[in-house]
């Protein structure tokens, strides 16, 4: 030992040094950052600013009639190649260069002309600005809140409306079937809501349409499949008139005369007719069975419409800008010259630099910056300016920098209290949250995700561990659980049950039937001791290969779950919206911070862990614990270890099933087939980031492996998408950071076997 | 000077501050057979190792000391430099491998090759075997071993001496072997073979080769060795000639006098009962390396009976197949009750406990508290320690371990403490602690003092002498240290080759000991007339 730390002495020093380092980054970084926000406040900064602001409203419109006038250039030059005999024999680089050479030539000489324009008045032109800068925040501000109380009603509205089709036949009149609207979203019918009353009718209308339109479509599929089930063989009707096959189908399917569809029946058939002569069959059009990613009803802002008040509010902003545009129009008078799309265009950058939408310093200066407005000042002015608007930048990075010299000078405490993968999961973990400051994503709203898929996986997490604690390891068989959860759920779908008691229908079933499916593995593994991971696997993949037949060939008969034309087997993905999805979620729902705390599942979850810890202080669940860490310890005290070993084979199988249906409502859809093959290794990362080995785990594991998982995962997700554009790589992200996580476990354990 | 073939002079070992070596010297001549004695631990394995250059020895420190070989100087790096310098050793288990043919064995990694046209090519590893040579090679190593079988059978399902006598050829067939190491040869072969085999560590010694021959067999040592040195506790005791000695002096010197024992324990006041508390009767249990065979045995009520003997020769099996904990068969009566064997249930229901040999195996779980560890089996055997909602009743279970700290003296910050943080006393004394929560009227308690420092010994000594005196619990003590059998057993059985060899009073001669454990007298004498191989 003692050797050990002599060798090490010089190696401490040396990183004494790099933390020391590190340290003072830190500092030098926070220290420029409170300089920053120090200068904020001084009056010369806020005096640059609106010079900044000034400038960049001049820059605006004479930058933008430059690019107008070299576009025109450009385009007057296009012409004039056009109308040239020899246009057809230019290649098109030669086109383009010269068209570049004309604009250049044009900007070139715009530029003498306007560039070098100065304000005359300042005091005038300020003072348009910021009238115009106050009547834009009103009306933003306005129309922002108006639009939100549109947004949360219309999906109010989308959400609760079970039937647009009965809506509307249901009411005599307009006024009719705007009360009954308000039945569905009493704010609807408040005064100040009531410029949206036509718009709402619109939209009502518009719905029913569409309904109609598909369910007609549905019924005339359905009729379809049915002919073409009663009919069987179309060669009988070879060479049949129309009139006779129509009679023939009719006698053979009474209510295909009711259906109002014969033109399009008949069609349908003699397609069939045709087909059968040549010895084809007509393929069943497989529908695209795509799951929708995202959560919720997304709003349509169409049928939106200004309230008076944002009218009158955005009138007045009309004139003030008028009079900017007239101040304007006199230091450069050629801007009366553009047309209307351009000057649209100008005014849409003018009013973004007079109202960039907040009054925080980094977004005003971000404005100003992007239209040139830096270039009225000089030397100090424009370094302090950009100091001041990096604090935030300054600040992040500088406690991106602490925390690493924190942890790096701390590294063996942390390691040693909380294992490598928690640590550095966890300073992951924190480091998107500062990332996420920086990239302006709201992270009260990422935590509220984080919760929701807390809830979502808590349970499925939960199974992991009675399987560890009982010694079999890491549970990656427990997709038999999924699946016999899953079961439950398409259950409750055939009986076409909803709401609470679907739920614990669901629950229930899929709880019995994997009973037994969880003692049959049971027994497998416990003849199999040594090797269980590998078995577990295997078992896990083959039952989802296996079910992919089971789940065509059940007897499940209603037509909303199974693939209608062939009128067997259940299809891929199955909507719960109508059943239970999100029924937990949205229990005692409310909202935090802007943060959505899903409280009944989460409180679900809890109830589960809770149980399971009570279970672990029982006699049996003592003894089970013991059978896993140490089995022939608890041989030698008389207990039956391969029993233990079933009991929480089959305590992780039930809880699998249970966890399945409640991340099926919390997902609002059931996916079947290959769809829970990874949910294992899901599970089996998270509990293990959460501090479980492969032989050892407790309650406290599943939560803070759990929310840490999700955690990263969201957040991460959101960084990345924002870093690289595309939703790939947060997918490949989860893949990594799972197996990544499961590797170092099994590396930490010596592979799959103990001791 | 040079008459030596192998000279090792004043060895000294020491794995950390354990000294398990202290200035031993051993000197061998060409053809000689030299025999190691000493008990297990009395460090033969340690010296051995030393000589093969085993990295065991390099990475905790080296030695002191000097090896040489034909008078010159030598350091053996490792066990393939010292096999170069003709150096072999025959090894206890056999390093066969089953498929291949006996040839295959002998010759392996030193085939003999020829050329042919693709190796000219490609270099002397695609050579081909030339399986001629290499058979006549093997056929002359096994004649020299007096083996008839042929040459070319597999060494899969060949009976266990001949893997012995193949192990053997291997070495012999070696060129330039100048020294054979046998460790343990003769323990898995029968009478006649060991007849054999001694016979043929004869005839090579014949040839020149130098043998060291570990065993703890005193007779074969009178019959085959020249010379004989005997270490005890790490240190050379004697070097004598065989010719000079008698298995009664070799016995004792062995054993050593029991007059320094560290260890110190009221002697009983008054004579046990003669009562019978359990009998066993013909057990076997198959343990795996401490195999019982047909174990005779009473033990009194409120005794401590002492169960010795050598590693290896079954005495570990008793009371392992008793608990059940490994296959067993025979008859068990605990007060006239018949035990049903193989059930550890049912065998701790019967009010016997005991604490493991394998501390950390099977005695703890060292990632749960001192307190779980504690109270452990009898919340499972008695349904104890539970409250009435059948949860674990935390508040009971920490006075009780509380009292139990206090009263076996564990030391410990806390209860709450894991029990793999604890020092090897300290576990062994929560093992001890977790017997004790059963109430047990017969306790076992296996290798009690293993890999615990002389302090802590003392104390779990003293705990057991307590525990027997005080609760008048009967206590079967099975432990390999014989002077901490000496001080606290009534009686102690020794077992050899499996059964009981003989039953001896504390204070019977240190030569008594010695050829019982050695098996000299009783099982092994009655063997040896009925082969009718009788010296």
């Amino acid at each position: 030992m003692s050797e050990e730390t002599k060798g090490k002495k010089p190696v401490s020093g040396k990183r004494r040094a790099i933390s020391l380092i590190l340290f003072l980054l830190a500092a030098v970084l926070l220290v420029l950052a409170a300089l920053g926000q120090s200068l904020r406040s001084k009056q010369r900064t806020i005096d640059n600013l609106n010079t900044m602001r000034e400038n960049a409203v001049l820059h605006a419109a004479s930058g933008g009639l430059i690019d107008s006038i070299a576009n025109q250039a450009s385009s007057d030059k296009l012409k004039e190649l056009r109308a040239d005999k020899d246009f057809r024999r230019m290649g098109l680089n030669e086109v383009n260069s010269k068209t570049q050479a004309a604009a250049d030539e044009a900007r070139a000489e715009a530029e003498k002309l306007y560039m070098s324009i100065e304000v005359t008045d300042h005091a005038a032109m300020t003072a348009v600005i910021d009238e115009l800068g106050g009547d834009l925040e009103i009306a933003g501000n306005q129309e922002e809140k108006e639009r939100s109380a549109y947004s949360e009603m219309y999906v109010e509205l989308i959400d609760t409306v079970p039937d647009w089709t009965d809506l509307r036949d249901g009411a005599a009149d307009e006024d009719a079937l705007f009360d009954g609207l308000v039945s569905f979203v009493p704010d609807l019918g408040k005064e100040e809501n009531a410029h949206l009353r036509e718009n709402f009718l619109k939209l009502s209308n518009d719905k029913a349409d569409k309904e109609q339109i598909a369910d007609e479509a549905e019924a005339l599929n359905m009729l379809t499949s049915s002919m073409v089930g009663a009919v069987g063989d179309f060669t009988e009707y070879s060479g049949m008139g129309d009139d006779e096959i129509w009679a023939a189908l009719t006698e053979l399917l009474p209510e295909l005369e009711e259906s109002g569809h014969k033109d399009e029946l008949l069609a349908a058939a003699k397609e069939h007719i045709a087909a059968a002569e040549k010895g084809e069959t007509i393929e069943e059009p497989v529908k695209d069975e795509g799951v929708e990613t995202t959560y919720g009803t997304l709003t349509d802002y169409s049928y939106f419409a200004e309230s008076p008040e944002l009218s009158s509010f955005n009138e007045k902003a009309d004139k003030t800008y008028q009079s900017l545009w007239s101040i304007l129009v006199g230091l450069i008078p050629d801007l009366e010259k553009l047309d209307n799309k351009m000057a649209n265009t100008m005014r849409e950058n003018i009013e973004h630099i007079v109202w960039p939408g907040s009054d925080d310093f980094y977004t005003r200066y971000e404005a100003y910056i992007g239209q040139g407005g830096a270039e009225a000042l000089t030397g100090s002015d424009a370094r302090n300016m950009t100091l001041a608007a990096d604090v935030l930048r300054f600040l992040v990075a500088g406690l991106a920098v602490l925390l690493f010299a924190l942890a790096f000078t701390f590294w063996k405490g942390l390691v040693k209290q909380f294992g490598v993968p928690r640590t550095i999961i966890f300073l992951f973990f924190v480091y998107l949250c500062l990332a996420a400051v920086l990239y302006n994503i709201s992270v009260p709203m990422m935590l509220g995700n984080v919760l929701e898929r807390f809830g979502m996986y808590g349970i499925l997490v939960l199974a992991m561990l009675p399987g560890i604690q009982c010694g079999i390891g890491l549970n990656m068989g427990m997709t038999i659980g999924c699946i016999a959860g899953l079961l439950g759920i398409v259950l409750s779908l055939q009986f076409d049950m909803i709401g609470i008691p679907a739920l614990v229908f669901a629950c229930a079933a899929g709880a019995l039937i994997s009973v037994p499916l969880g003692f049959c593995y049971s027994k497998l593994l416990n003849r199999m001791k040594g090797s269980e991971m590998t078995i577990s696997t295997y078992v896990g993949f083959s039952f989802v290969s296996l079910m992919c037949i089971g789940w065509m060939m059940l007897p499940f008969n209603n037509r909303k779950i199974i693939w209608l034309l062939s009128g067997h087997g259940l299809r891929v993905t199955h909507s719960l919206l109508g059943s239970f999805a999100h029924i937990l979620d949205k229990f005692a729902a409310f909202k935090v911070f802007g943060m959505e705390v899903p409280t009944g599942v989460i409180l679900f979850v809890l109830l589960f862990c809770f149980l399971m810890w009570i279970f672990s202080r029982t006699r049996t669940g003592i003894a089970m614990t013991a059978a896993g860490s140490n089995p022939r310890f608890a041989e030698a005290s008389g207990i039956n270890v391969d029993q233990m070993r079933t009991i929480g084979t089959m305590l992780s199988t039930v809880l699998a099933a249970v966890g399945i249906v409640i991340y099926s409502q919390a997902f609002g859809y059931a996916q079947l087939y290959t769809a829970p093959r990874q949910l294992g290794f899901i599970a089996a990362s998270a509990i293990l980031i959460g501090g479980a080995t492969v032989s050892k785990a407790k309650v406290s594991h599943v939560i803070v492996g759990t929310l840490l998982f999700e955690g990263v995962l969201v957040l991460g997700q959101q960084i990345a998408n924002s870093v690289v554009a595309g939703g790939g790589l947060s997918e490949v992200m989860r893949i990594m950071i799972s197996n990544g996580i499961i590797l170092y476990a099994l590396t930490q354990s010596g592979g799959g076997k103990r001791e | 000077m040079e008459d030596f073939i192998l000279e090792m002079n004043h060895i000294t070992k020491q794995y950390g501050s354990n000294t398990v070596l202290k200035d031993v010297s051993l000197k061998i001549r060409p053809g000689e057979i030299h025999a190691l004695l000493g008990e297990n631990g009395a460090g033969k394995s340690t010296l051995m190792n030393i000589l093969f250059g085993m990295p065991v020895i390099h990475s905790t420190g080296g030695f002191k000391g000097e090896v040489s070989l034909k008078g010159a100087p030598v350091k053996i790096e490792s066990p393939m430099d010292a096999m170069e310098k003709g150096i072999g050793m025959v090894h206890q288990e056999f390093m066969l491998i089953p498929g291949f043919t006996i040839t295959d064995n002998i010759k392996l990694n030193r085939e003999i090759t020829k050329p042919w046209p693709v190796s000219r090519l490609l270099g002397k590893d695609l050579e081909l075997l030339d399986g001629e040579a290499m058979a006549k090679d093997a056929r002359k190593a096994l004649d020299d071993v007096g083996m008839n079988i042929d040459e070319y059978a597999p060494v899969a399902g060949l009976p266990i001496g001949h893997m012995q006598f193949i192990e053997i050829a291997r070495e012999i067939d070696k060129q330039g072997m100048q020294l054979l190491v046998f460790d343990e040869p003769t323990a898995v072969l029968t009478e006649s073979e060991a007849q054999q085999l001694l016979k043929v560590m004869k005839q090579i010694a014949a040839r020149g080769i130098a043998i060291i021959f570990i065993t703890h067999r005193l007779e074969e040592v009178m019959d085959a060795a020249d010379n004989i040195t005997i270490l005890r506790d790490g240190q050379l005791v004697k070097t004598l000639k065989s010719s000079d000695t008698s298995t009664d002096e070799l016995a004792a010197l062995m054993i050593g006098r029991g007059d320094e024992s560290v260890i110190q324990v009221d002697k009983r006041e008054g004579e046990v009962s003669e009562k019978i508390a359990m009998t066993i009767r013909d057990l076997w249990v198959n343990m795996p390396g401490e195999v019982c065979r047909g174990v005779d045995l009473d033990v009194r009520e409120g005794e401590i009976l002492g169960i010795g003997g050598l590693a290896g020769q079954g005495k570990i099996g008793i009371p392992n197949g008793i608990m059940g904990l490994y296959e067993a068969v025979g008859d068990v009566e605990l007060y006239g009750e018949k035990i049903p064997l193989n059930s550890p249930k049912k065998s701790l229901s019967a009010g016997m406990a005991m604490v493991s040999e394998d501390r950390r195996g099977v005695g703890l779980l060292l990632d749960h508290s001192i307190e779980d560890n504690i109270v452990f089996s009898a919340m499972q055997i008695h349904k104890d320690f539970l409250t009435k909602l059948h949860q674990k009743d935390t508040k009971r279970i920490r006075s009780y371990a509380q009292e139990m700290k206090e009263e076996l003296d564990i030391r410990c910050t806390s209860t709450a403490q894991s029990a793999g943080t604890l020092s090897g006393g300290n576990q062994q004394k929560v093992c001890v602690a977790r017997a004790l929560a059963l109430n047990p009227r017969f306790l076992f308690v296996a290798e009690p003092t293993r890999g615990i420092d002389i302090g802590a010994k003392q104390l779990v000594l003293e705990t057991l002498v307590k525990l027997n005196r005080e609760r008048n619990m009967t206590i079967v003590m099975v432990s390999s240290e014989l002077q901490e059998l000496r001080s606290v057993c009534d009686r102690i059985a020794i077992i050899a080759e499996g059964k009981v060899a003989e039953i001896l009073k504390p204070d019977s001669s240190d030569t008594e000991f010695g050829l019982a454990m050695s098996g000299f007298k009783g099982v092994r004498k009655k063997e040896s007339e009925e082969v009718g191989t009788d010296e």
